[in-house]
């Protein structure tokens, strides 16, 4: 189980553009849900996950993972359990590896980085067997650079070399958003098989009101650092895209959009 | 003939001992992206290591090896200065050279005659049958000259330098060093591993510098003697070296970085060694250097404008 709690988040304290986003928020993630996250622009979607990873730090609060508190733990450590999958596609991979050294790179999370070989050959096979399903071609292409793919590619790279090790949580930072609608489908597709047969509890923050409504046990929405929506369980499967549409757009006239 | 010969040789093993430096680039400034100031410091530890421990009579190879541990731990504090305190990489470099200055200096008097205050000797000239590697086994065994060829230095710098880009190419190609590769390449990537990142680049500027010690330490076998100006001039020489090497190969796939990089740093040598031989005074060498190294600079960047402009 994951929580947050009481947490404050300011950005640029002290300054003149100071902005306090989060003040005493509260979040919590059971294990196995798969907890879809929607919102306007600047609700602190994409800082709600940072946060959980430690890619900025808190002014008040805790994190606590499994009750305990993780609030001061490096951010490299704690991806020792999460996997994360970013909304531009060359982030998750090293574009001047080949696919087969970026999939080993990944193979050995987990492991010491030692002085034995970067790519163990035994295990192209296992690489490969796991690229085949994603029909894009990718098993036949071992030795390309990373960095001539296409995002599409990448993505589903980087969501398979995210989730190769055994973890328990994955963090979904609008990782459809920069793909066309036909790659985004079946990287969505994949997020949702992997999650499942993984049984992974995963935290996906998206602008696709669809997505959010169709694949996931629990949906929230937030609005200027508050959960104005909190849905899971059968109230989950009841929600529909114009539901939500509603709720989005009284929230923007409030704001004067 | 024999005097082309001898040109040549001269270029060969200044471009092999040089290679080094540029291998040490070849981690630094093109893996992990970080222009590296401390050679000029640590080219000059390396030559200062090896050449107190010859004086004091200790195995020429040892002091190889304990030059090359040298640089690695100078090079490896750029690394902490940059990683842990955040400070920019072109500060780090020239913070720990110039400490590297004062070290050097004291370090001569104190290895050879037990002083610290740095005013007995700053240099250490070797004699001809000082027990460097010229004259260590298995060395020794190879004709010192064929026909006023320094045949034996030839064989000794390359071996060296084949040996160490051996090693270089085998280290990349390790766990560490793909790792090392990845995080130049995209340090979120290597974080979202569970890995801090910034122990790879200490490592990776510690070889560097290593790389960049041994070199030192070789060089004072052609100049003969260790002296504190030596490290003057290493940055230009060793990133020339690289860029020239890197943008010349480019289109040739079979070969692999490193070896670029050492024809690139015999090139940059021959283009020196002619410009001499044409009657230019050696204190124009330095200008020189600096030209043929902007030449190569511009001529990296047009080709890759070419080669960009025929992908699109």
């Amino acid at each position: 189980m994951l929580e947050l709690i009481d947490i404050t988040k300011i950005y640029n304290p002290g300054e003149i553009n100071e902005t306090c986003l989060f003040e005493n928020f509260n979040f919590k993630a059971e294990d196995g849900e798969f907890i879809s996250v929607v919102g306007s622009n600047g609700s602190g979607k994409t800082s709600l996950l940072n946060i959980i990873c430690g890619s900025i730090p808190v002014e008040k609060g805790k994190i606590l993972l499994d009750g305990k508190d993780i609030t001061a733990m490096p951010e490299y450590k704690r991806y020792g359990q999460i996997g994360r999958v970013y909304q531009n596609p060359s982030m998750g991979s090293c574009p001047d590896l080949t696919i087969l050294e970026n999939m080993s790179l990944a193979d050995g999370k987990g492991k010491k980085y030692g002085l034995g070989m970067g790519v163990d050959k035994k295990r192209i096979d296992y690489y490969k067997d796991m690229l085949t399903p994603l029909g894009l071609g990718l098993e036949d292409k071992m030795n390309t650079l990373v960095g001539s793919l296409s995002g599409g590619q990448r993505q589903a790279m980087s969501l398979l070399m995210a989730t190769m090790t055994p973890l328990r949580f994955l963090i979904l930072d609008e990782h459809t958003a920069a793909l066309d609608p036909k790659t985004a489908e079946t990287i969505m597709e994949l997020t949702d098989m992997i999650v499942k047969q993984k049984k992974l509890t995963a935290i996906m923050v998206t602008h696709n009101l669809r997505y959010a409504v169709e694949y996931g046990t629990r949906l929230v929405m937030m609005h200027r650092g508050n959960v104005i929506l909190d849905k899971a369980g059968e109230e989950k499967q009841k929600a529909t895209v114009p539901d939500l549409l509603t709720i989005f757009n009284e929230i923007s006239i409030e704001c004067g959009n | 003939m024999l005097y082309a010969l001898a040109t040549i040789e001269v270029f060969l093993e200044t471009g092999f001992v040089f290679s080094l430096i540029a291998m040490g680039y070849y981690i630094t400034y093109t893996i992990l992206d970080f222009p590296d100031l401390t050679v000029e410091g640590t080219f000059l530890s390396g030559a200062v290591t090896y050449g107190i421990l010859v004086y004091n009579n200790i195995n020429a190879w040892l002091a190889l090896i304990a030059a090359f541990i040298v640089g690695f731990a100078f090079g490896a504090v750029t690394g902490v200065l940059h990683v842990k305190m955040n400070i920019r990489p072109l500060l780090c470099g020239i913070l720990v050279s110039t400490a590297l200055i004062s070290i050097n200096l004291v370090a001569v008097g104190a290895g050879l005659n037990g002083d610290f205050t740095g005013e007995t000797a700053s240099s250490i000239s070797f004699g001809r049958r000082a027990p460097t590697l010229h004259n260590t086994f298995p060395m020794n065994l190879i004709p010192a000259k064929i026909e006023n060829i320094g045949v034996r230095d030839l064989v000794l710098f390359f071996l060296i330098a084949v040996l160490f880009k051996l090693l270089l190419d085998l280290f990349l190609k390790t766990k560490c060093g793909l790792l090392l590769r990845a995080a130049g390449n995209n340090d979120r990537f290597v974080t979202t591993l569970s890995i801090d990142s910034g122990k790879s680049k200490i490592l990776g500027l510690a070889i560097g510098n290593g790389y960049a010690a041994v070199s030192g330490a070789l060089y004072t076998q052609i100049s003969g003697n260790v002296n504190q100006s030596m490290g003057i001039g290493m940055v230009v020489i060793g990133l020339a070296s690289l860029i020239i090497g890197l943008s010349l190969f480019r289109k040739v796939h079979f070969m692999k970085p490193t070896t670029k990089v050492i024809f690139g740093a015999i090139i940059y040598q021959a283009c020196l060694t002619l410009a001499q031989k044409l009657g230019m005074p050696s204190a124009y060498n330095k200008l020189i250097m600096a030209l043929l190294f902007t030449l190569a600079l511009i001529l990296s960047t047009s080709l890759k404008k070419k080669s960009q402009g025929v992908k699109k």
